[in-house]
Parts: structure tokens; sequence; C-alpha cells
């Protein structure tokens, strides 16, 4: 029996189909309050007086939570510096000020409508250079005293700073053949999942029962935990269906409201955000600015490169914008070999809405800039794009830019995959007018956080995984995961399960992101299977009067190898079990294995390394109506290293997913703020989603280049198809009109601009 | 005021303001909780049922335009005995299913399609989506799934 590598159903997907999963914007308790927030509508000010008393005492009003209620500081692991509710003063349109509970929703916003706040303005800072100019004024005057979890360099309105520094840059560039230079300016995209963010809380034997569809259980908790200033074990989080995260689910949001409110009232208290409230305050991608300046050898070889990466982090450290902020310098040199290097990746606060973790996370933007940037200087040096690249590119054995040697790289065979797919000679001598190509490499990343999960057998021969793996639909824990302890038991797919995600049952898990559920708890879950097997296999030793060695287990039956009539049932294994050595089961862990790499030549590094590295090229083809400036893309194709494919069709359809969000990214995704910081694109009719209409034709090819510490050479897959979407289409474009695009998105009117701009 | 329609095949008679959401009623009067509030503005289709056989967002739909109307809802959905119907069966059988939030919607969608084209190719499958918004899978999956669900039903495919 083979389960690993078939493309088994997703064992949730019934429910799914039917309409019978329950979400989180499903879930429901009895006697159940509606909380709602207020939220600041000015981006900065200084807040003199917030007097609730009337709302108190509106009808139907249960409970009123102010900052007294939140007295924490937090921050996504790195920077302490956001609290729930702004305290003094003000830094973003949309930072809560206020929450309500109230019997019902129109009770709820007539008790916010009630709330007296006295605010004295306070000049916004909006603009990322703006920010960092000297005497701008500062967001966080008191950011010297915010607790950090690390050293790295801050200081006014600059949050964080990673440097990443090798070999001597100055040099070479005196030697250099050709130096380019150049200057990118990307927007924010929102991850806006079908559902948005909702939790049901109550208050129980003294601790905060959570019901949220997170992507991180084990984040949500420890940041509630730290915003309300409990202890962490004092809140457990339960996990419904996950109706879509992307990132975008990964931090805490509004949880916590619903923990204050459900202590003050006894009852339990919803709060569900509208779709406003999911664009306008929940956190995107952040807009950046990126620099690049290189200098090349006449041959195009790579000599050295100085870049700097501005992330807009927003008005706090909330998002995850500074814990990956090293993500910046590790993307721009983590795919060629760029011998000499200096990045700076600084993350700088405006009043403007928090920014936060979007798939690919720092990746496309920086890759995008890399890319426009080595077409220029491909065009600059008359040199074939695709040769440029091939030449530079990092080989097995080779270091990236942290000194973290990549042995098993497999860029070259992406490339190649693809070049066979769509042969980059073809598409040359195929080329029309206003149609334009491009290749991109990459290496990224699987996120190396821990897992942990059990495994029990039932009396019925089933087995029961238990963890706190969010399955956030990308079927890694209800399939993929099950797909490997199915396996390893001998059992059927639809013998095993997997229990529902809980902090109280699961051990420590790293959360559904950067695709490491399959990788992670993949592994951890084969752990667990691996001992569950050695258990059974024992007892059915004696039972079968047989070795362990010479046994094998297969559709739920134990067999003698090689004499088939010598057979057992595990339920049988799994009864006799019962009172000879005890009920069968196991847990399994996870930790990623130390990856060396050069220390010393990073400061400021959450991320120091790429873990379970992964390989992939992707190809485009675009065409560009010189009447409208409008893109379509005509042909893409893919070629990304797995490791070990564990179900190709999921894979399949995590590459044209992520390729059609890098595409809305690329053309159109643009959460644009307005004069006082405040996000414009309040809507789905102005924040457009990709739709049906935009999905090209996608060619993707699944290569396997196992992992030596990955669960069966299992690496992630999920993640990296949205980061090179944006670059490929952009340069494809470059090439069509001729000209660099230098911001994103991509729209007709920036197309058109930059097209007649060329013929001025 | 009161409002009857049928629904799912049943008669059903509700007592709500005339303005009051298809989305709203079929959720919080009658615990059906397939169609989903995915953006309540009408453009993410999350909330899709089949009024008379054509499909509406029922988060803008007014439960007062419903009276008198057949509705369908994913709940109801039936494939003679079989457990699944084909459009449903074939989003599994093509993975077209990630998070699933938007399917209860497409589902009732592509069910519409399914229902009333004599023909159907990528082209009619997408624009028959285009009132429907998948996050998760790009899309291809899912018109890979309604094509292969249109050749089971014995289309010209």
């Amino acid at each position: 029996m083979t389960l690993v590598g078939t493309s088994a159903r997703r064992a949730d997907g019934e429910d799914k189909v039917r309409g019978a999963a329950r979400y989180g914007m499903d879930y429901l308790e009895h006697g159940t309050l509606v909380a709602k927030v207020l939220r600041s509508t000015v981006p900065a000010a200084r807040i003199t007086g917030l007097d609730c008393s009337k709302a108190a005492s509106m009808p139907g009003v249960r409970a009123v939570a102010t900052a007294a209620d939140a007295p924490g500081l937090s921050g996504l692991m790195i920077v302490k510096d956001q609290s729930l509710f702004a305290t003094d003063v003000i830094r973003y349109v949309g930072e809560p000020l206020a929450a309500v509970a109230a019997d019902t929703a129109e009770q709820a916003e007539a008790a916010l409508a009630a709330i007296d706040v006295s605010l004295e303005p306070l000049e916004p800072v909006l603009d990322l250079e703006q920010s960092l100019a000297e005497g701008s004024r500062l967001i966080h005057p008191d950011w010297e005293s915010y607790e950090t979890a690390m050293p790295g360099t801050r200081g006014g309105n600059l949050a964080w700073e990673s440097r990443v520094e090798r070999g001597d840059v100055d040099a070479a560039f005196d030697r250099a053949h050709l130096v380019v230079e150049d200057e990118f300016r990307t927007q924010r995209q929102h991850q806006s999942p079908i559902e948005p963010h909702v939790a049901v809380a109550r208050y129980e034997q003294g601790r905060y029962v959570v019901h949220t569809p997170t992507q991180f259980p084990f984040n949500v908790r420890g940041r509630i935990a730290e915003l309300l200033g409990i202890r962490i074990s004092d809140v457990r989080v339960i996990v419904p269906p996950i109706g879509g995260g992307f990132g975008g689910k990964l931090d805490v949001m509004v949880e916590p409201f619903a923990c204050i409110l459900t202590r003050k009232t006894g009852r339990p208290v919803r709060i569900l955000n509208s779709r406003s409230e999911e664009l306008a305050t929940c956190g995107p991608r952040e807009n950046a600015i990126v620099r690049l300046r290189t200098a090349v050898a006449a041959d195009g070889t790579l000599l050295a490169q100085d870049g700097e990466v501005i992330a807009d982090n927003g008005a706090n450290s909330s998002g995850e914008t500074v814990l990956v902020a090293n993500v910046a310098p590790l993307v721009l040199g983590g795919t060629y070999r760029i011998p000499n290097a200096r990045y700076a990746s600084k993350v700088v606060y405006t009043n403007t809405p928090p920014t936060a973790a979007f798939r690919g996370v720092n990746g496309p933007y920086c890759v995008y800039a890399q890319e426009q940037h080595l077409d220029r200087i491909a065009r600059e040096l008359g040199m074939d794009r695709r040769t440029l690249r091939m030449n530079n590119l990092i080989r097995a054995g080779e270091s990236m830019v942290n000194g973290q040697q990549l042995d098993d790289a497999f860029l070259t065979q992406a490339m190649d995959k693809v070049d066979e797919i769509r042969p980059w000679q073809d598409a040359h001598t195929e080329r029309k007018p206003f149609r334009g190509v491009a290749v991109v490499p990459l290496t990224w990343i699987t996120n190396p956080l821990p897992a942990a999960a059990s495994i029990k057998l039932e009396e019925d021969g089933t087995a029961t995984v238990t963890c706190a793996g969010a399955e956030i639909g990308t079927g890694a824990v209800t399939t993929g995961v099950l797909q490997i302890v199915a396996e390893q038991l001998g059992l059927r797919l639809e013998d095993v399960r997997v229990s529902p995600t809980d902090t109280d049952t699961g051990g420590y898990d790293g959360g559904a992101q950067g695709s490491r559920t399959t990788y992670g708890m993949g592994n951890a879950a084969l752990d667990a299977a691996t001992k569950v097997r050695d258990q059974v296999l024992d007892v059915a030793a004696t039972m079968l009067e047989a070795g362990s060695d010479d046994l094998e287990i297969a559709d739920g039956t134990v067999r003698v190898t090689g004499v088939p009539d010598q057979h057992v049932a595990v339920a049988s294994v799994v009864a006799t079990a019962m009172f000879d050595s005890g009920p069968i089961g196991a847990s399994g862990k996870f930790a990623t294995p130390p990856i060396p790499f050069d220390s010393g030549c990073m400061a400021g590094a959450a991320v120091t390394s790429f873990a379970a590295p992964l390989y992939q090229a992707h190809m485009a083809e675009v065409e560009v109506d010189p009447e409208t400036g409008r893109v379509t893309v005509l042909r893409y194709v893919v070629a990304q290293d797995v490791g070990r494919a564990i179900n190709p069709q999921m894979i399949e359809g995590q590459i044209q997913g992520g390729v059609l969000q890098g595409i809305g990214y690329a053309l159109f995704e643009n959460l644009r703020l307005g004069d006082n910081g405040e996000v414009i694109d309040d809507d789905l009719e102005s924040y457009r989603l990709p739709t049906a209409a935009d999905a090209p034709p996608i060619d993707a090819a699944i290569l396997e280049n196992p992992c030596s510490y990955g669960p069966l050479g299992a690496k992630g897959a999920a993640e990296p198809p949205i980061i090179p979407v944006a670059a490929v289409i952009g340069c494809a474009v470059s090439d069509a009109i001729g000209t660099t695009m230098k911001e994103l998105p991509l729209t007709p009117f920036s197309v058109l601009q930059a097209m007649t701009e060329d013929q001025d | 005021m009161s409002h009857s329609f049928t629904l799912n095949g049943q008669p059903v008679d509700v007592t709500v303001a005339g303005m009051t959401s298809l989305l709203s009623v079929l959720r919080d009067q009658f615990g059906l909780l397939g169609a989903k509030l995915g953006c309540g503005e009408g453009r993410c289709g999350a909330c899709t049922v089949l009024v008379d056989g054509e499909p509406v967002d029922s988060c803008i739909y007014p439960v007062a335009n419903a009276e008198g109307a057949a509705v369908r809802t994913v709940e109801g959905l039936e494939s003679d005995g079989e457990p699944l119907t084909r459009i449903q069966d074939a989003l599994l059988e093509h993975g077209g299913v990630q998070c699933g939030a938007c399917i209860p919607g497409v589902v009732m969608t592509l069910t519409a399609l399914l229902e009333t084209e004599s023909r159907i190719d990528d082209s009619t499958v997408r624009s028959s989506l285009s009132g429907n918004i998948c996050r998760c899978t790009g899309y291809q999956k899912i018109i890979d799934a309604a094509q292969a669900a249109a050749n089971a039903n014995g289309g010209p495919q």
C-alpha cells in the first residue's frame, strides 16, 4: 500500500462541499453577547478624555472595556510596543479605543456612538522617508523603554533594522566593469480570506476559552496573555475549520476583546469583523522601498550588491514585519552568488494601520526589485537575461549571503525544467510586438518552528492523531499528515483521523505558516507513528509467535512477511495490548536541526537561515495592450522543488492559488492609504480580488529533491508559489514595453505612463 | 411582515422586515449555515443560493423578493441516493476545495450552470464563476471539476 505520493481526497472535504463544515464564523454558543470595537478616525492625537459612562448605561449594554482592562504591552515576538487599546496617544486610523458587549449588534453600535472621546490632534507621520527624516515627530517617543526579545538596531521612528554584510563590498565596486542602481516601490496587499476574523470567548473555571479560526493557536494564546497581563496557560484556544488565512490569521486580532468582555459579563462573547474592518485594520503585506546597487564584471558575473529595504511597519510591531525583517537580505542573497554584499532591512514606524504577514513575507517585493534590476543589468551588458541568471545561480554546495551552504541547491534543475516545458529560445523566436517574456529562479525557506503530535490506537484498530496543527485549508493536517501516519501504521487513510485543534490537548506547534505543517507536523506525527508501529509489532510478535522484524502491517492487518495466512488484525493487537503492555499510543516531536551559517555577518536577525530550503523557477509570457496599458498573462510555467510530494494534487492547488494571488499583487491589488493614513479600499468593490477570469493557464512541474530532515524527504510547498510572480510578470512587462517598471501594481495607468515616458 | 416561499422544497413562512437579507433569514431563522457571510456586500459570492434556479447573493437579497419563489441552498442538494451531487463529488475528486469557505456558493453557482447550460466549456464555467471569489485555489481545479461534472452529466464534452 502506498498512500504517500497519491492525490488522496481531503478528509474534511465532504463536510465542506455539503456546507456542513462549521467554520469560525459559524460557531455560536447559547446566550452569546455581541462585541463591537470603537476605532479611531484620526491617525495621530493625544487622548485627553474618554467617557464611557453614557454608553455603559444604554439598553442592552452589558460591559464596556477600555485601556485599563488590557495593561500589557505586546508585539509579534520581537518589539513589545503594542497595547490593545490606544492609551494616551492614538497612532493610526482604526486603532481600538474601547469595546462594548451588548445583547444585539445594534445596541453595541449605539453604545459605541455614545462614547465621548476628546482629542488633541498631533501631526501625522505617514510617509516612510518622511518618517526617517531628521526632526520627524516620533511616533513612539518611549521607544527605548519597550522590551525587545533580542538586540537590534532601533531608534526614533526606525522600529528595527536587520543587517547582513559579507566580503569587501566597496573594493568590489571599485573594480566593477558596470555599476547599476535602481529604486523600486511596492504597495500594500491584503490577505482577504473569505472568512473574516471572528472569535467566541467564555470565561470558565478561571480560564479563557477562545474559539477562533487562527493559523497559529499558540501565538494567539501567548499574545492574548501578554496583552491582558495574564498567564499563558490561563488561555485555551480551540480552532474550528478556518476559512482562509494567507498569513492574516497568524496573529491575535479580535480575540482579546472577547476575552475581556466575557470576563466582565460572565457571558460568552462573540466578535466578528465586518469586511470593512478586515481591510482597514487587519495587517496587510507591507508597502516597501527597495534600493539596489550592483557591481558587475564585463562577462555578467555579479561582483557585489549594496541593498536597502525600507518596509512600513505601520503604527506598531503587532504584525510580523519586524520579526521577518532579515528575510529581505536572505532572499536578496539566496538565489545568486553575490560574493560581496551589504544589505540593510529597515522597518519604519508610520501613523498607518500596522502591517503584518502575508504569504511569502518580504519576498515578493524583494524578488520583484532584484529581478527587474538583473534584467536591466542584462540589457546594459547586451546579455541574454536567462543566461545572466544561469551564470550566477547558486549551485549545490555553494553558499547564500548568510554563509549557509546550500548542499541540495536545485535552481539550475528548476530552470531547466521550465525550459523543457517552454523553451526560452522558442518564446523569443515566437515573440510579437508588445509581448514579453521573463524567467525567475528563487530559493525560499520552510518555516523551521517546532511541532508535536500524539497518536493513539482505538479499540476498533483505527488511529487518532492529536495535535495543535491548524488546518488552514491546504489539507496539510487533515490529509497530508494523515497520509504519512496511515502509511507508517499500515492503516487505510479513512481509518486515521485527527482530533480538533486545541491548545489544551495538542503540544506546541509553530502554526500554519511558511509551508511548515507537512514538514514540521509531518515529522512529529511520523515520529509518533513510528513509536506506535513499534508497539503494535511488539505485541503482534508475541501473538503471532514471530520476530517483530518479520512482520508487516497493511490494510489494518499485521502479517508475517511471506506467510500470508499468519496474520492478526490491528484491532486484536490493540485489545491484547490493553491488558498486556497497556493501551497503544505515543507522542512525537520535531525541532529543525541546527543549520550552520556565518553568525558574524548578521545583526538584528531573528530569521538567520533558510531551513529546509526549496527551489523553484517561474516563467511568464505577457501581452500589453498598447492602447489601454492592460496586461494579459498568456502563459505561466512553474517548476517547484517540494522535496517529496506527499499529495501532488494538493501541491498543484497551492501552486495555482499562489500564482493567482501573485498575479493580483502584480497587476491590481493595492490597499491604498488616504491623506490621513486611512485605508481607502475598505470594500471588495474597490479592493478587487482575482476572479476566474484573471487566472491564466499554468503548467506546473513538481520536482522531488529530498530534504534530509524532512518527513520522507518533504520540505515546504504551499507558501512559495506567490513569491516570484510579480517579478516574473513585471520583468515580462518591462520586456514587452522596453522600459523597466519601477513600481507595483502594474495597472493599465502605470504601464501606459511608462510607455509614454519612454517615448519622450 | 410575513414572507412565504419554498426552502429546499418545503413551504416556509417567516415574519421579518422585508428588507432583511435572505442570508440572515437562512442562517438565523432556519439554522442553515452553509451559505456564508463573506463580505456582506454582494461581492464575494460565498452566500450564493438559488432563487427559482438563479444564483443570487443572498447577503444583499431582500427576503421580500423571495416571496413565492423556490429557494435552494447547499443543504438541499440531492443526487438520487448518491452521497454527493456530481459537482460536489467532482470538486473533491479534482482538488477544487481548499479552505472551502467559498465552496457552498461555488457549488450553488455551478449547480445552476449544470442545470441550465447544454454546452459547458472553460469559458462558460469562468463566466459563471465571475461572482464567486475563491482566494485559495486559483480556480483552475474548480473549473476542471465543473467540466468533469458536465461530462458525467452526459454533456457535449
